[in-house]
């Protein structure tokens, strides 16, 4: 048949190479577009005028769906979109009211991961197993940074909410601060070690103290952060885990009150003497505008402030009450102290339970969430989401946005790769309001060891309400995720 | 001549038109159960049920919610800090109230517009006045303490909401400031009624300002100021908005009201069931102390 062995060879390979192709060309065929492209022909087909109602973070952060998404995914399905804004602070309320009173008016949501299990144990979420298989979206959900992916988007196994900010705390430093000859002199004659960016907290108050010694009188103070108690929450949970804190023992007793807890609320007051006046009531605005105005050498928040402060995008007019940066090109991006950042809050989008269009609503958020639609969405100068795919961090166009970028993007990526996952367990919002009374407390005087008892104790009146042995298998599944503590 | 009683009696309507005028009035009644007494009946049964986040737990519970109630520390301290406001606001809005009112009695040019420049605080709604005065006590960019800078000459930042020995007196601030000129616009009317002539004979007689305002004033205006006491009396003790804006009950619960105290347990943490033994428990208090004071201040006559 062949004229020769070689060209049986030939043949054989060709064919298989041919077979190859066809197998693959095959098991493509099916999802041959992009999952972006999917969810947008799907929704054309069942959209007649239908509109998405998807609860949204008020402020910048819902300029996202009224300014781009929305309008693009209406030109390009024809579905409407409304949004309906809603304060941080209200919407795990808000999302439960209208789950209980049943009436379908939210379609499509933003959650805080941490809220998952609640809402899934109450019922208010959809699981999006069936509809992520049957548009093909498995895939593109495992390019999401292994940290979000792996531990905010699901409860039991099963998908409920598709990871979709890549909130992680950053440390801001004044690079041209921590370059002076002068005070790098100064500081190592004094603290005998070279100045730079802390590694540990011991560091951070030492650093903090000399900088604000030597340059108070200039307006610049060793650091600023957030000490309001709704943000303190996450530094605490932060810290406290950072310096070997664990949130539970064994037998699902309160552990905050132990050393570590009463170490970080104690040095907390202690920092607050070099740090600005009246920095207990900083939240993110207020801190934002410290750093900004270059009144402070380091700060930690999340990562909109490291756009700001480039002034990236800063004639948008979306932008106009951030105050103009008067840091822009000085300013160095490290893991805050202790290496693993707080993942603080972040949102996933989910699907209500309750939605009258919950296909026509998981097609929007698989269009959302998509690589193709995320990617513009996390460089929108006003939006407030984060990088949360590997391709964000890598993406030639961000790498190219303003001149350290790529230092920018490489604190969120090795930040994502070590963060450590907000507390969740069953009303998590009744352990975080203990702390956030206590954090108020601390301001207002009280002892830090007393504090801690009592948050101890109310966190234990929490557990045993819930039942220990109920709550301790959630805590037990979140504490075996790996951003749960440190690894060691 | 004699007239039988069964003449002089009106003659009985027939019995299809005698049920007409309740069914005139039924539409009424029904919206007003519908709105009133439903809800109440409804928060009743949710009181004796176990419904939070997790469980739509429709299950008889007996007391379990009222004694857990009862046994709540952080609801009598709350409950300790409602009457706390109330018992300083209401007297200060009452006194500013009426001396405002004393100063406008007297006829002068532009009164009618500082009358209602005055009355503004009172069509504001209470979150926003709470969010104003969120920033007028803001430590770096509030007006408060730059004018207290500028009258001791130095920095005062004075952490308003955060002390706790200044969050009283700013929740006081801030509430006073919004319904003094209640008080005032109440006490402004009933005092414009006062019987001129019983002033005139008064001052004819040689009585002086407080014999006066005690023995002729007061007695005038009493029935009008024990209303707008009772009213006042009723907003402070269900005290919400301006809290929430200002401290959100802390530091810590420190300046947490019922009224706070009863949306963190029923919106936030979504005990339902507690919140509606807690909201009863409250309904019966105040209905308690009401009736006491109504007796009392003899209005109910």
């Amino acid at each position: 048949m062949f004229s020769t062995p070689k060209a049986a060879a030939r043949f054989t390979r060709t064919a298989a190479a041919s077979l190859a192709f066809a197998v693959v060309a095959a098991g493509t065929s099916a999802f041959a577009q992009s999952a972006a492209q999917r969810a947008v022909d799907a929704a054309k087909k069942m959209c007649n005028g239908k509109t998405i109602t998807i609860v949204w973070e008020a402020g910048l952060q819902s300029l996202d769906p009224k300014n781009y998404s929305g309008p693009e995914w209406e030109k390009l399905t024809t579905c409407k979109v409304s949004v309906v804004e809603v304060s941080t602070s209200e919407m795990f309320t808000k999302i439960m009211q209208e789950y209980r009173a049943g009436t379908g008016a939210y379609d499509a949501l933003n959650v805080i991961p941490a809220w998952m299990p609640d809402l899934v144990q109450a019922g208010a979420l959809e699981q999006l197993d069936a509809m992520v298989d049957k548009y093909g979206f498995r895939d593109e959900l495992q390019k999401i940074a292994p940290t979000y992916r792996d531990n905010q988007m699901k409860v039991n196994g099963k998908i409920y909410g598709f990871p979709d900010d890549g909130d992680v705390f950053v440390m801001y430093y004044r690079k041209d601060i921590f370059a002076d000859a002068e005070l790098q002199k100064a500081f190592k004659a004094k603290l005998g070690y070279d100045l730079a960016p802390p590694k540990t907290w011991k560091q951070f108050m030492e650093i903090g103290q000399f900088l604000t010694d030597s340059l108070k009188s200039k307006g610049i103070y060793g650091a600023s952060q957030f000490r309001e108690p709704g943000y303190g929450n996450f530094m605490f949970q932060e810290r406290f885990r950072n310096e070997g804190g664990k949130f539970f023992d064994a037998n699902m007793k309160a552990q905050i009150n132990n050393a570590i807890g009463v170490k970080v609320l104690t040095e907390w007051r202690a920092e607050n003497k070099f740090m600005p006046a009246g920095v207990e009531k900083f939240g993110f605005v207020e801190n934002l505008a410290t750093f900004l105005k270059g009144e402070s050498a380091m700060t930690i928040s999340w990562p909109p402030y490291g756009r700001f402060a480039a002034g990236y995008l800063a004639d948008e007019k979306a932008l106009d009450w951030v105050p103009k940066s008067t840091v822009a090109g000085k300013v160095g991006y490290a893991l805050p102290p202790g290496g693993h950042p707080q993942l603080a809050a972040g949102f996933a989008l989910s699907v209500a339970s309750t939605s009258k269009n919950k296909e026509l609503a998981y097609l929007f958020i698989q269009w959302l969430n998509s690589e193709e639609t995320s990617m513009k969405r996390v460089q929108l100068p006003y939006a407030l989401r984060d990088p949360f795919r590997d391709s964000h961090f890598t993406s030639k166009e961000y790498l190219s946005k303003w001149p350290d970028a790529k230092d920018y993007l490489a604190a969120l990526q090795a930040g994502s790769k070590t963060g450590l996952l907000d507390l969740s367990l069953i009303q998590t919002d009744k352990y975080e309001e203990a702390l956030r009374q206590g954090i108020s407390r601390l301001w207002a005087g009280d002892d830090p060891k007393k504090i801690l008892d009592d948050v101890a104790k109310s966190w234990d009146e929490t557990t045993a309400k819930i039942g220990v042995d109920k709550q301790k298998a959630v805590y037990n599944a979140w504490a075996a995720k790996g951003g749960a503590y440190p690894k060691k | 001549m004699t007239v039988s009683s069964d003449a002089l009696a009106r003659p009985r309507a027939p019995v299809g038109e005698r049920g007409f005028k309740y069914l005139l009035i039924a539409p009424s009644v029904f919206l007003l159960l519908a709105i009133g007494i439903f809800p109440l009946l409804y928060m009743l049964v949710v009181s004796f049920v176990g419904i939070d986040m997790m469980a739509e737990d429709w299950s008889f519970k007996g007391l379990a919610n009222y004694k857990a109630a009862f046994a709540d520390a952080r609801l009598w301290q709350a409950l300790g800090h409602t009457l706390i406001i109330t018992a300083v606001a209401l007297p200060l809005e009452l006194l500013l109230g009426l001396a405002m009112a004393q100063l406008f009695l007297e006829k002068f040019p532009g009164r009618q517009i500082f009358v209602a420049l005055l009355v503004l605080p009172t069509v504001v709604s209470p979150i926003v006045a709470g969010a104003t005065w969120s920033l007028m006590f803001d430590n770096r960019y509030g007006p408060i303490n730059q004018i207290l800078g500028w009258i001791f000459g130095k920095e005062m930042p004075l952490l308003w909401t955060v002390d706790p020995t200044l969050v009283y007196p700013a929740i006081i601030v801030a509430e006073v400031w919004q319904w003094t000129p209640f008080m005032f616009l109440l006490l402004l009317a009933a005092l414009s009624n006062v019987d001129k002539s019983q002033l005139e004979a008064a001052s004819i007689d040689g009585a002086g300002y407080w014999m006066t305002f005690r023995k002729i004033v007061l007695p005038a205006i009493w029935p009008v100021m024990a209303i707008a006491l009772l009213i006042r009396a009723l907003d402070l003790f269900r005290i919400f908005d301006i809290i929430w804006a200002l401290t959100k009950g802390g530091p810590g619960t420190m300046t947490e009201t019922i009224s706070v105290f009863t949306y963190v347990k029923g919106f936030t943490q979504f005990e339902i069931s507690y919140a509606a033994a807690v909201a009863l428990i409250i309904i019966v208090l105040l209905t308690v102390a009401v009736t006491w004071m109504l007796k009392k201040i003899e209005i109910a006559r």
